[in-house]
């Protein structure tokens, strides 16, 4: 597989829809469609681990042709097995980077953050998105350095949004 | 009651309408614009800042 020069949102988005997949849309994305100006390489999805779900997941990532960025450049493939037993899968396809992701922040899973998302239409797909509001929080709980330095940004997009009283959603 | 001066000498002066930054920094203004997009046009948007960057970096590469 050619390494493919820049991640694509909406392409990866509707293929994952496409499959059925359950899942919510966190991190920066997540940020930048609830209005935070925020630079981001890849999609984070937040997936929910239920049997049928991680077999629909499992068809959309070999349709994406999904590996782990291995930093000793093997070629690992996601199985099922890895998608209910492990936490984080940081994938390169082939339309580019994909965090699949079983938690985030503090072990927050798909079922903990599901009455946080929020229905946004993109075109034709409907996506759930995670609130500004849990997506600081989350970036909070994990506290890494990149974390730190997007929450002024995150922080004052919500204020700005809270003031104005905007809610896109669907 | 005494009034300050419209513009003292040593006050800088402030721009009018809404402020540009945050006492943190934060550029309001990118803000302000990115709340007044449509979701799908703030996706747009972030497509279009990774595609400029990664034809940056392919470029530099092609340099080399």
């Amino acid at each position: 597989m050619d390494e493919p020069r820049s991640v694509k949102f909406l392409g990866l988005l509707r293929v994952l829809l496409r499959h059925g997949v359950d899942f919510i849309v966190v991190g920066g994305v997540a940020a930048q469609l609830e209005g935070a100006p925020i630079l981001t390489l890849d999609l984070d999805v937040l997936y929910d681990k239920a049997p049928g779900n991680i077999g629909r997941l499992l068809a959309a990532l070999r349709e994406l042709k999904a590996r782990y960025r291995d930093p000793a450049g093997r070629r690992i493939e996601p199985d099922a097995e890895k998608l209910q037993t492990l936490r984080t899968h940081l994938l390169l396809t082939e339309l580019g980077a994909l965090d699949v992701l079983d938690a985030i922040g503090n072990g927050r899973t798909y079922q903990d953050l599901e009455s946080r998302a929020i229905g946004y239409e993109l075109g034709e797909l409907r996506v759930r998105v995670l609130d500004l509001a849990a997506v600081i929080e989350s970036k909070e709980q994990a506290n890494r350095e990149k974390d730190r330095a997007a929450l002024p940004v995150l922080r004052q997009t919500l204020a700005m949004k809270t003031s104005h009283g905007r809610n896109e959603g669907a | 009651m005494a009034q300050p001066p419209a513009s003292a000498p040593d006050t800088p002066k402030q721009a009018p309408g809404p402020p540009a930054e945050s006492p943190d920094g934060v550029d309001l203004t990118l803000i302000r614009w990115t709340l007044s997009l449509t979701p799908l046009q703030r996706l747009e948007l972030l497509q279009d800042w990774v595609d400029g960057l990664a034809e940056l970096r392919h470029g530099r590469a092609a340099e080399r």
